[in-house]
């Protein structure tokens, strides 16, 4: 047993890019590798938009963010969403020159699982298929989109079941966290959230950066518990809020003003990243954020 | 007579011949105090114990409730929330303990046990720049009148002092705690053993958990062992979970009842509306008491709150 000499590994741990300059400045790079990245929102936020995006953008080669790498897609609610998928290829491919010679569909392995028993067994030959896709694209990035979803029926509220949902957390995070190591893979896994009630009890606690989590106007918190939280190392949550259009205010009734949905990426906790948010967009062509003007201008005069 | 041919047992003959022991009058002028090598007055070990110095977290108020710092020859066990700083704060020790004797470190290396993949060295990087930018402000400061030399630190040398081990499963964080000894003889520089988290691999189903029970004992007698042996501070960082106590929740840490007896200190992470606090939850000569701390992007800190102090070293 010897220690790792830290001074070989690159000084800035390998990420991959959002395929956006301002998501990346907010990430510190990106998604990191030899780490779990949990995306955190309620439906229609846009985990799964991001999670499409990355099996695109793990495929750019290093210079330019990617991690030059094919991916492995994990999806536990169906239909996958194989439109949208390819909608995203198309603008990818246009903005991007050609870089394989192929579809980039061909470089995402999609896989559907319907529960924990057969995630775990996937898991387990995920191995060999990780160490055999070495020969052509290497994968690099693995998602999956939800975790949540394959917990939330098959497991009774009793306090045995709950401790048994938990050893399989770790089961899961030890699997996923030991690929990870060993291929430096960057792991994504997607969460939902659950309505908080009452700022008391256990759901109210306070974990990272933020006092609360605020979605549609409502205070939410993650799904799977404190359990679950232990096995991630770094959260993010994606908000949705209604926003009044300001610019019409003054000039059109009260009762019609029109209102327009702003959205956040939040760093809840991160071993590398202080404190930050960022608003994005959905678009056809993937989601991207939005600069603040006082920085973009900030960053005009430097 | 020689020492071989009394009647006692073959381990008391051997220590008392390693000793220098070999014949009855040799032993005939001694005290049973000078016999029991291993045993101290207690006048002895409170001057032992200013002898050792602590290891400081880089943050005043916490440095003083741990009673100047990290203690070596101890376990403290730090657990907390998901996000509350247990691995800035590990990282922040692996640094500080290689901060020169001069500046009022122990000028020693660390091992850092990762078991969860939360270290990334540009992390460690930044921390690295910030501790030696606090050293050389120091020096500014204080030592114009001193001949004293350049503070010739470079983050890469701290980076080269923290020995970094990656566990990915139970097994090997058994095989690696029972390996520290050796180590720790042939590099006898290292003052501080981290081990991040202490707790992750053992949260999984264990089909017997009196294994999981005996297994963590186990651990726990290894580290104190070294702790003792070798005078150098162990840190486990521990998960938080939820116990239900007459029908509500608290929080406390995981592994169990019997764990918790397991370590000398216990500090607990906690938030108190957006400030962090550190609370002594269990020492045998610190008081409970609670010190707010900041995680900056230099590290753990004051917290912003307080006004401005300089820290004098």
């Amino acid at each position: 047993m010897t220690p790792e000499n830290l001074l070989l590994r690159p000084l800035i741990t390998q990420k991959c890019t959002l395929g956006c300059p301002v998501l990346d400045r907010c990430l510190g790079g990106g998604i990191p590798c030899n780490s779990i990245t949990e995306l955190v929102a309620e439906s229609g936020c846009g985990k799964t938009q991001i999670c499409l995006q990355l099996a695109l953008t793990a495929q750019l080669p290093i210079p330019l963010g990617g991690l030059s790498a094919s991916s492995i897609f994990i999806h536990t609610e169906f239909p996958f969403p194989s439109r949208r998928l390819h909608q995203l290829s198309l603008a990818f491919r246009s903005s991007h020159p050609p870089i394989f010679g192929g579809d980039p569909c061909d470089y995402i392995f999609v896989q559907g699982v319907h529960s924990v028993d057969q995630l775990l067994g996937i898991l387990t030959k995920m191995e060999q298929f990780v160490e055999n896709s070495r020969a052509q694209l290497p994968v690099r990035l693995i998602v999956i989109d939800s975790i949540a979803a394959l917990f939330r029926s098959e497991f009774d509220n009793t306090p045995v079941e709950l401790k048994r949902r938990s050893s399989l957390f770790f089961k899961i995070s030890g699997k996923l966290k030991s690929l990870a190591k060993r291929f430096g893979l960057a792991v994504v896994v997607t969460n939902q959230v659950v309505d908080l009630v009452g700022p008391e009890g256990i759901n109210g606690l306070r974990i990272g950066n933020l006092a609360s989590l605020c979605s549609s106007g409502r205070r939410v918190c993650p799904a799977l518990g404190l359990a679950w939280a232990n096995c991630v190392n770094s959260r993010l949550f994606l908000a949705r809020h209604e926003e009044v259009d300001k610019e019409e205010n003054e000039l059109v009734d009260v009762n019609l003003q029109s209102t327009r949905s702003r959205r956040r990426l939040h760093v809840v906790f991160a071993p590398h990243l202080p404190e930050s948010c960022c608003e994005f967009v959905i678009t056809r062509k993937g989601i991207f954020g939005v600069e603040r003007e006082q920085n973009a201008a900030k960053r005009n005069e430097a | 007579m020689e020492v071989g041919r009394l009647p006692i047992s073959a381990s008391q003959r051997g220590k008392l011949i390693s000793a220098g022991y070999t014949t009855l009058s040799s032993l005939s002028s001694l005290s049973p105090s000078d016999l029991a090598l291993g045993a101290q007055t207690a006048w002895d070990m409170l001057h032992e114990d200013e002898m050792f110095p602590r290891i400081t977290t880089s943050c005043l108020d916490l440095d003083n409730v741990l009673g100047g710092g990290i203690n070596c020859k101890e376990v403290t066990e730090i657990g907390g929330v998901p996000g509350i700083g247990k691995t800035q704060l590990g990282i922040q020790l692996a640094v500080n303990v290689q901060i020169p004797v001069d500046y009022g470190g122990l000028g020693a290396k660390a091992i850092y046990i990762d078991t969860e993949g939360s270290f990334m060295v540009e992390r460690v990087l930044q921390i690295a720049e910030a501790c030696i930018e606090d050293m050389t402000e120091c020096n500014g400061l204080l030592r114009k009148d001193f001949q004293a030399g350049q503070l010739k630190m470079h983050p890469n040398n701290i980076l080269e002092n923290i020995f970094y081990f990656r566990v990915c499963s139970y097994t090997e964080q058994i095989a690696l705690t029972n390996y520290l000894d050796k180590f720790i003889s042939e590099h006898k520089d290292v003052k501080v053993v981290i081990v991040d988290s202490v707790t992750f691999h053992f949260r999984q189903d264990f089909d017997d958990m009196a294994l999981r029970t005996r297994l963590l004992s186990g651990i726990a007698l290894k580290l104190m062992k070294l702790a003792k042996e070798h005078g150098l501070a162990v840190v486990l960082l521990n998960q938080v979970t939820t116990k239900y106590i007459e029908g509500s929740f608290q929080l406390t840490l995981a592994l169990g009842d019997s764990w918790s007896h397991s370590c000398t200190n216990r500090v607990i992470l906690y938030w108190n509306g957006n400030e962090r606090y550190a609370y002594i939850d269990k020492s045998p000569s610190l008081r409970s008491a609670s010190a707010p701390y900041s995680v900056t992007s230099k590290g753990i800190r004051n917290s912003a709150s307080n006004c401005k102090r300089i820290r004098m070293m």
